[in-house]
């Protein structure tokens, strides 16, 4: 095997490394092949060691977040620039998104239902869906996109610019003003914008279904409020909670920890995004099995 | 006087002056890569004094271990008859306001005007301060570097000669005692660089306050240090005014002024 990794590696014309998934890919041209080929036990160690580190320190970053966060000389001017920000620049694609996503589900749906009979359930199936799972999921990528990117590129320049160096040599504690709003921010404004994309998305379910169908606002409203109760809406709300937070967490510490130049400041960006997106469906996993055992679903 | 120079030997110029910033036996490694290496140095009341050292030899994390951005592994720093690291962090940010410290990139916050940038440790030091003494204070500390107009402009429309301006206007706006300067002519023109250094020997004379100087830029050396340190293997390796190290025959201080 070592021969023949040494074989084509000698031939290849590109090698590909991914140190976090523990893979080389290999396409060679000469043998018209590719490969992926692993890496020895020892890289796979080193990146197992630095998974665990890497999450270490984001529970340890989230611990010091909590300390800081109820400690006095809050900085609320800030808190309400970044829910500003984070939140209000955030309307539009959220608004978007929402609108499409509630409109394909209603179109998507119809023969589905129509076939069984019920497409007197659309409004409410729509509705269960969109509150319970797809707008907080959703909503959470797209701002784990949008505002995590935003956190670590711009903390992450401010870091390899010296302006966290700057505010901390003037006496200014800069987690407190950085993160602390940030990080804020994002727990405030995520739940918000989830109920804004619930309504949004209803809204443009009530046009889907008027677009084969003639249903009254009045009708469609009662479909759907009488199929939602508040063990639909109110862990969805939690849960969005817990998305802003690991939005705000991974932006930040990405962002804050950020070295290497304005090189580090494109991989702290990217990787806000990545890590931010996986740890929402972590916490969505736990979520649904927490309220699996308090019998909520 | 060519040689690495023992505390005892030091020049006894300025002793009986207050020592502002003094250092000792100052260590710092970053993995197997020895940065400083036992470096001393003491700083009078009133003094400018220069570290010159080579590009990478350890000047930046110097002047970080004396405002406690960078940790020493062995040493001692005392910063107005206090140890910078046996200080908890609410001392140790009251010691900072005595401190001043220009960044080589200025560190401008790139989000806040030129006012905003200005009054940000205003906001967090003096809190019983009124706006009509924020604008006063501002007004004064951009008037102090010719730039009144820039008020309400944004780092990135300003050039790198007035950003350099606005970074000292900021680092003074509090009335530090001490000052840290990091590298501040290079990246300037020459034209450009010497108004910063005249401008910094106004203002300290203005403010009274004492400073070290971190630069490989002999003209700077010659226009605004009392006394120049030469950081060389990281260690204090020589001390003198311009004149002296000049006169040296050591290889070592005379491959600085090669170009002079």
């Amino acid at each position: 095997m070592v021969e023949e990794e040494g074989r084509i590696a000698s031939n290849c014309n590109e090698v590909f490394v991914w140190p976090h998934c523990d893979l080389t890919f290999i396409n060679s041209l000469s043998a018209r092949k590719s490969y992926f080929l692993p890496m020895d036990r020892s890289d796979v160690m080193r990146g197992a060691k630095a998974i665990i580190t890497e999450v270490g320190e984001l529970v340890g970053f989230t611990g010091r977040f909590f300390r800081e966060a109820f400690r006095s000389r809050f900085e609320w001017r800030e808190l309400v620039r970044q829910c500003y920000l984070n939140g209000y620049r955030s309307l539009p694609l959220v608004a978007i998104t929402a609108f499409i996503m509630g409109l394909v589900l209603t179109v998507q749906s119809r023969p589905t239902l129509a076939r069984f009979g019920a497409e007197t359930m659309l409004p409410a199936m729509v509705a269960i869906s969109v509150v319970r799972e797809i707008a907080p999921v959703i909503t959470a990528l797209i701002c784990a996109g949008k505002i995590g990117s935003s956190i670590g590129a711009e903390l992450g320049s401010m870091k390899v610019t010296e302006q966290i160096d700057a505010m901390e040599v003037s006496g200014t504690n800069p987690f407190k003003f950085l993160v602390v709003t940030r990080i804020w921010s994002t727990i405030l404004m995520l739940p918000l914008l989830v109920i804004l994309a619930d309504a949004i998305a209803i809204w443009a379910c009530f046009i889907g279904v008027n677009m084969k169908g003639a249903v009254t606002w009045q009708l469609f409203q009662q479909q759907v409020f009488d199929s939602l109760v508040f063990s639909d809406v109110l862990p969805a709300l939690i849960k969005s909670i817990f998305f802003g937070l690991a939005i705000g967490v991974v932006g930040c510490y990405k962002g804050y920890n950020t070295e290497k130049g304005t090189e580090g400041v494109g991989r702290s960006a990217h990787s806000a995004v990545v890590v931010a997106s996986l740890v929402i469906f972590i916490l969505d996993l736990v979520a649904v099995q927490v309220t699996e055992i308090m019998g909520l679903n | 006087m060519a040689g690495a120079i023992d505390s005892k030997m030091r020049p006894t110029v300025g002793v009986e002056r207050e020592v502002v910033i003094r250092l000792r036996d100052l260590r710092k490694a970053f993995g197997t890569n020895k940065v400083l290496k036992g470096f001393d140095l003491d700083v009078h009341r009133g003094e400018n004094v220069m570290v010159l050292g080579k590009s990478g030899s350890g000047k930046s994390v110097l002047i970080k271990c004396i405002v406690g951005l960078l940790r020493p592994d062995q040493g001692q720093v005392m910063v107005l008859g206090q140890d910078v690291y046996a200080l908890g962090q609410d001392d140790l940010d009251h010691l900072r306001v005595r401190i001043g410290f220009l960044f080589q990139s200025s560190a401008l916050y790139d989000s806040m005007t030129v006012r905003e940038n200005l009054e940000f440790p205003l906001r967090r030091h003096w809190f019983a301060q009124s706006a009509e003494e924020r604008d006063a204070l501002v007004k004064e500390a951009l008037e102090n570097v010719g730039l009144e107009h820039t008020a309400d402009l944004y780092p990135s429309e300003l050039s790198g000669g007035m950003r350099r301006r606005i970074g000292l206007a900021r680092t003074l706006i509090l009335k530090p005692e001490i000052v840290l300067y990091d590298e501040p002519t290079t990246g300037l023109d020459p034209i450009t660089g010497k108004e910063i250094v005249e401008l910094i020997l106004r203002l300290q004379k203005k403010y009274g306050t004492s400073s070290v100087i971190i630069s490989h830029d002999l003209n700077v050396a010659k226009l605004a240090a009392n006394r120049i340190a030469v950081l060389m293997d990281g260690r204090n390796y020589v001390e003198g005014s311009y004149d002296e190290l000049r006169s040296m025959q050591d290889p070592v201080v005379q491959q600085f002024f090669i170009f002079m």
